[in-house]
């Protein structure tokens, strides 16, 4: 009998709807107003990378010891140094890393023995021209600026 | 821009069939040096069975002419002995059933890592998966797949891996076949061998005789060459390509 | 004479690689009369990477990376799977905290794997809600793994031998809230779903795969456990330490979608109370192993598979004493399921094509690799 007056009375169709009813209430609501408020990416976040310096003296942290380009399964990092006859060691000239092949694993990060090399909390990777992906020196250092969109 | 260089992997390996020294008693050409511990030190790898309990008991004969051979060796440590799969013999109440149903055609019984695999040749592939599954409870297929070794002139290894859900284990089966010759369709004993086959095929270019729909599966039906061969077939397709169509020689 | 007048040829109809069905690029050639399926034929390798043919030209490590992106929905047990296979080559033990957090994070992955599942099902069956309850889920176990590893979806998390990261602080509370958030949720998907009479009618009865079939197609996974087998590696074969974690295997008898989806809600509960023990379980200890920098295995293969929310994913790695793998073969348990598709929908209608699709749980990633 009562399996009879729920197959008439629609209850179980009802019950789901009542499911859905209930996660209409405000405090239940889950979206993220991205662009608007920017989510917390964690701290370990996998981003574009950036080239370390120094914070007293501004000097680069890099060793060149070309272990991240080792590294790379994509093999899309360039490290170019030249010795330096007074020190001694390796002075970095060139170093290019070419964010549009490169597929964020980490890999690069973890084999860098000064913390030189890190892949930042940015997830907002979008550029309008091929080169723009690949960056050089510079940009790792001092992050993406603004593309000047010329008309 | 192509990953062509490998600085590791460019020696072709050598995986001979010396392994079946372990359960015989012949020894391979590199002298077997266990009764002489410090002699290996300079000498690179000898591939010898360590593990093998029997080789210790003809050893002390051979042991002295083997320290006198070894120190030999070692000086010009020029040829460099193929490293071996050190494998152990696999014996049990399977195996001996195994070599009672198919006696020779079972051409070796190893075990390496904890697993059991049987090198067979091509012809016996399929009555042994029959055996196994209607007398030994080996219902179930789990892979089939195929590794190339071109420097061997039987240059395909074909691997079966079957298992059993009464007995919870797992056996392999391994054959060598040429290129151009086709091996067996195994699909009227376990249905799972349709699309593995395939993917074989389409991967490697080893056909299998009785099987329904031998064509590709996972590259489009146009396809020249087959990409996981160790042979140049993508480079030269991607060479073949860019000259057609772009009209200059590609960069690889 | 009604047969001249109402005579039907055979329709040839392509699911194409691009149809919101078929959960990635997947075609499937259906010939109909009228409604009812009277063959299909999948087309598969639209997304076919040369997942195998890189492994070739890379090394152990380097290789991680590129696993995940098979079964991108649950990238976690892909890389897993690898680094059981590579650490068997090299006979490396793995430390217990290690094992602990691989299997927690391995059956997190697993609710999420079984949520994306549900939710893209109940969306191809009609049911438009559960997708989105399913997905408010599923962010909570991304943001877990990001806070741990770095990256939602292609994850790379753990290393050969064992871990890189040492888990966050907060990990083991962020877990078992988790948890315990879980059960309602998936109490409040099966009141949406479980005695619906629409869902009910659309999956009982439909594409039924009994024991020996799927023992014969080489079915494994939610689909082998649905028909009545009562098998899962995670008991049968142990990796990784589950032998020491209390679950049961969720199975039931009539082997149709309807009983997949009870199974595969059952795993989501069960994975629920691994991932309670798995923290209960976290004792202070190292999380890598002894493995040397530059890993050169001795020469050698092993066979390696994991129950992975699909089936059964196996490994198997031939190495030639070189830093890099000779041959690594990956079985996909999709690819193998996907095979079963054409027993499964002959003779059926249209919807139930789709139904049955859905209900194998492919990924494309991995069909095709």
């Amino acid at each position: 009998m009562k399996k009879f007056l729920r197959k008439i009375l629609l209850a179980d169709l009802l019950e789901g709807l009542w499911v859905t009813l209930r996660t209409q209430h405000p405090k239940n609501i889950t979206t993220e107003q991205y662009p608007a408020v920017m989510p917390k990416v964690g701290e370990r976040y996998r981003g574009l990378p950036r080239l370390n310096t120094n914070p007293e003296n501004g000097e680069t942290l890099c060793i060149c010891c070309d272990l991240c380009a080792l590294a790379c399964p994509e093999h899309l990092i360039v490290v170019g140094w030249e010795r330096n006859p007074e020190t001694k060691r390796k002075d970095l000239v060139k170093f290019t890393y070419d964010t549009s092949r490169c597929m964020f694993c980490g890999l690069c990060e973890d084999a860098c023995p000064v913390d030189a090399l890190e892949l930042t909390q940015d997830f907002q990777m979008a550029s309008f021209t091929r080169e723009g992906q690949i960056f050089d020196r510079e940009v790792l250092e001092e992050g993406t600026k603004p593309t000047r969109y010329k008309s | 821009m192509p990953e062509e260089a490998n600085p590791g992997g460019a020696t072709e390996p050598q995986k001979p069939e010396e392994t079946s020294a372990q359960s015989g008693g012949g020894e391979p050409s590199p002298p077997p040096n266990e009764a002489a511990p410090t002699a290996p030190a300079p000498s690179p790898t000898p591939p010898i069975e360590a593990p093998a309990p029997a080789a210790k008991a003809p050893a002390p004969a051979a042991a002295k002419a083997a320290v006198a051979a070894a120190a030999k060796p070692a000086a010009p440590a020029a040829p460099k002995a193929p490293a071996v799969m050190q494998t152990t013999p696999w014996e049990g109440e399977l195996v001996e059933d195994l070599k009672e149903e198919f006696g020779e055609r079972i051409k070796e019984y190893c075990t390496y890592a904890g697993q059991n695999f049987l090198v067979s040749e091509p012809g016996a592939v399929i009555p042994i998966i029959e055996y196994l599954k209607l007398e030994q409870n080996f219902d179930y297929l789990v892979d089939i797949t195929a590794v190339d070794y071109p420097a061997k002139p039987e240059r395909f290894e074909l691997i079966w891996v079957l298992y059993s859900f009464e007995r919870n284990q797992r056996i392999r089966i391994k054959t060598r076949v040429k290129d151009g010759e086709k091996a067996v369709s195994c699909v009227r004993v376990h249905l799972t061998a349709d699309w593995l086959e395939r993917e074989v095929y389409d991967m490697f270019g080893v056909e299998f005789e009785g099987h329904p729909n031998m064509t590709r599966i996972l590259l489009p039906e146009g396809w020249c060459g087959f990409p996981l061969r160790k042979d140049k077939s993508i480079t030269d397709m991607d060479n073949r390509w860019v000259r057609e169509n772009v009209g200059i020689e590609s960069g690889q | 004479m009604a047969e001249t007048f109402l005579d039907s040829t055979e329709l040839v109809l392509n699911m194409g690689p691009q149809h919101p069905s078929t959960h990635g690029v997947l075609r499937v050639i259906v010939k109909l009369d009228g409604e009812k399926v009277t063959g299909t034929e999948c087309v598969i390798g639209y997304l076919h990477r040369g997942v195998e043919k890189i492994a070739e030209n890379r090394t152990y490590a380097m290789f991680a990376p590129y696993v995940d992106r098979m079964d991108y929905v649950a990238a976690v047990s892909n890389g897993l799977g690898y680094c059981l296979a590579v650490e068997r080559l090299i006979s490396c033990e793995v430390p217990e905290r290690a094992q602990a957090v691989r299997v927690i994070l391995t059956e997190l992955n697993r609710i999420a794997s079984h949520l994306v599942w549900l939710g893209t099902h109940a969306l191809d069956i009609g049911a438009l809600t559960p997708l989105f309850y399913c997905l408010r889920e599923r962010e909570d176990i991304l943001n877990i793994f990001e806070k741990y590893c770095g990256a939602r979806l292609t994850t790379h998390a753990f290393r050969i031998g064992g871990l890189q990261y040492e888990t966050y602080e907060g990990f083991e509370q962020e877990c078992l809230e988790f948890c315990d958030r879980l059960a309602p949720r998936v109490d409040e998907y099966e009141e949406l779903l479980t005695e619906n009479r629409i869902w009910k009618e659309r999956l009982i009865d439909v594409g039924i795969l009994n024991a020996e079939d799927c023992k014969a197609y080489g079915v494994t996974g939610p689909m082998l456990r649905s028909a009545g087998v009562k098998w899962d590696l995670r008991k049968a074969q142990p990796y990784s330490g589950y032998e020491k974690y209390d679950f049961e295997i969720p199975t039931r008898t009539n082997g149709d979608c309807y009983d997949r989806y009870i199974v595969r809600v059952q795993e989501m509960r069960q994975s629920a109370r691994i991932v309670r023990q798995g923290v209960g379980m976290l004792a202070a200890g190292p999380i890598m192993g002894k493995v040397a920098k530059v890993l050169k295995p001795p020469m050698g293969e092993a066979y390696v598979s994991i129950e992975a929310p699909k089936g059964e994913l196996g490994y198997y790695i031939v190495s030639d004493a070189s830093t890099q793998p000779y041959r690594v073969r990956v079985r996909p348990p999709s690819f193998i399921n996907l095979q079963s598709v054409d027993k499964m929908a002959r003779g059926s209608l249209v919807a139930d094509l789709i139904a049955v699709i859905g209900t194998i749980d492919i990924v494309l990633g991995e069909v095709d690799r």
